[in-house]
């Protein structure tokens, strides 16, 4: 009797069950924030690297920061482009695989991951296209080349592809 | 005034990369029953419990949950903390100022990781934001594989050298029954013959993935006296951390990524009054993942002179027999479960003040040592112990 009558019910309303599947890649969102969006539209419409300056040390933090790290004071909204050359500071060459830890891919390999020391010196983690071991070294010059297709932008500083090695005269002229 | 603290026991696990013979807490269970055997004191004793784990290395979430009535946590004051690598110095620290406060009498901490269970290096690079810096993450081994680099190209050290520590490191965790590791590495050869994992790093430059646990206990000056005759004092702990993950330089001129090291030890030493660590101080438990990474920290803690790291293996002062014992226990890169391994430091630098260090104790007698933790991005918690205050 009991059992009828709930069944009744269920027809009258359906219950707001939720619905779970596990078979397709888990969906995450991230958001960037006010700052860091920023830096995300930059990149997106202009094909700019964009840091923020502090109003007291005059430092520019990348990524862009609300406050000072060291002044610890409010950054408020002075940004400061950044040059698309610097050199290899410092470089590692993996050849070991390493795995998204979100989405389960395997990532490129070999993988050449390096500080970049930019043109203004700030310090900007990115990787290289050289994948020749016997290549890399500190001090080489390189260069951001970015995703040309404006729909594929807006991932922040996945953005740029990669830095490629350039002479010193090609250089020159980038900064020209 | 703080209260003062000592260490009253100490209880730690052997090493392996595999125990599938016990669940994590029962594995974190030896190392707090080895404590409280040490310390002669039941859990009922101990009024708070402390725990450290990199939380999600073993692909689970709150993995203290799951061992309150193991380690006699149940129904008792205490948190899990995880700074990273720093993890355990940071439990060591936060059982050292809940005691240190009057809150506590004696409360335990305990390190922890049970790495056959997850995948650290998938942990380590998710660490790095999916809106900051992924797709540039190298995990930990890329990271001090750029240490090495840079350390190759500016301090004029050569692979011999790394070969060095790295036989310093095997020979004494041969002599220490917890340690991973035990090759029995008898050349510098043999270890430069070792594979390249990632170039300039070999397989033997870098530390293993180990499952183990380690637990001390801490007590009130008046009841440390009461509990045992070989008090180990805690004379004074420094933190320092940083702004996380922005481009992760070692050595950045710069300025912007402060050598947390340098911060740490300055404000260590002027309380303490160390002006020379290497007198002032017997012996040091510090934590380096990698050989290359042993001489860099020699330099920044100031055991020598900048540049000048790699000379003070080539002069055997860091060997156990030395001047100067640096990792008596075989270190980090014999045995690196890694919430443990900072808690591991402290444990070996105060088993040397007692003396209980048993075949892997200095042949000198240790008055002061200091343990260090290295973790994230190049955080420092510095630990100086004593045998009297």
């Amino acid at each position: 009797m009991a059992k009828a009558s709930s069944k009744k019910k269920a027809e009258e309303k359906k219950p707001e069950y939720i619905h779970v599947t596990f078979n397709r890649p888990r969906q995450y969102s991230w958001s960037t924030g006010r700052y860091l969006g920023h830096f995300y539209a930059e990149a997106k419409e202009n094909k700019r690297i964009v840091g923020n300056r502090c109003p007291k040390c005059k430092d520019i933090w990348l990524p862009p920061t609300p406050v000072c790290p060291k002044c610890k004071v409010d950054m408020g909204w002075d940004w400061a482009e950044l040059p698309q050359t610097g050199e290899v500071y410092q470089y590692t060459y993996l050849v070991m695989p390493l795995w998204d830890p979100h989405y389960g891919e395997k990532w490129a390999n070999p993988y050449p991951s390096a500080i970049i020391l930019l043109d203004n010196g700030v310090f900007y983690r990115h990787r290289l296209e050289e994948t020749d071991k016997d290549k890399l070294r500190a001090g080489i010059r390189v260069q951001a080349v970015w995703k040309e297709d404006y729909e594929e932008r807006g991932h922040g500083m996945a953005d740029i592809l990669y830095f490629k090695t350039i002479d010193e005269q090609e250089a020159k002229r980038c900064l020209q | 005034m703080p209260n003062r603290v000592a260490i009253v026991g100490i209880g730690q696990t052997y090493h392996k990369s595999k125990r599938p013979d016990v669940s994590q807490p029962e594995m974190v269970a030896e190392a707090v029953r080895a404590a409280l055997a040490d310390a002669q004191l039941s859990i009922q004793d101990v009024e708070a419990v402390f725990s450290a784990n990199m939380e999600t290395f073993e692909a689970i979430y709150l993995p203290d949950h799951g061992m309150a009535a193991e380690v006699g946590a149940f129904g008792k004051p205490g948190f899990k903390v995880n700074t990273g690598g720093t993890t355990g110095g940071s439990v060591v620290a936060e059982g050292f100022y809940m005691v240190a406060s009057g809150l506590f009498d004696i409360a335990m901490v305990i390190g922890f990781e049970k790495q056959d269970c997850g995948d650290t290096t998938a942990a380590i690079t998710a660490a790095v934001t999916p809106i900051w810096g992924k797709g540039a993450a190298t995990g930990a081994i890329g990271e001090f594989a750029k240490q090495a680099l840079s350390y190759i190209e500016t301090s004029g050290a050569t692979e011999e050298h790394a070969a060095m520590i790295r036989l310093k490191a095997d020979r004494n965790a041969c002599r220490n029954p917890y340690a991973h590791l035990k090759l029995g590495l008898k050349s510098v050869d043999e270890i430069l013959q070792s594979a390249y994992l990632v170039w300039p790093l070999r397989i033997l430059d870098f530390c293993p993935q180990s499952c183990g646990a380690c637990a001390l206990i801490f007590a009130s000056e008046q009841r440390a006296k009461k509990i045992t005759k070989k008090p180990v004092w805690i004379a004074d702990v420094e933190v320092v951390h940083q702004e996380p993950f922005r481009a992760g330089v070692f050595g950045d001129p710069t300025g912007k990524e402060t050598y947390t090291q340098h911060v740490a030890c300055e404000r260590l030493y002027k309380r303490n009054g160390i002006s020379n660590p290497r007198k002032d101080i017997d012996m040091a438990e510090i934590y380096e993942p990698s050989n290359w990474e042993e001489m860099n920290l020699y330099e920044h803690f100031h055991f020598c002179e900048k540049g000048e790291g790699w000379k003070l293996i080539e002069k055997g002062i860091t060997e156990i027999e030395g001047e100067f014992p640096v990792n008596c226990s075989g270190g980090v890169i014999a045995t690196n479960p890694i919430g443990a391994t900072p808690v591991i430091r402290v444990a070996e630098a105060a088993l040397q003040i007692r003396g209980d260090a048993g075949e892997h104790q200095a042949p000198k007698d240790i008055k002061t040592a200091i343990a260090t933790a290295l973790g994230g991005p190049n955080w420092t918690v510095l630990v100086l112990l004593k045998r009297s205050l």
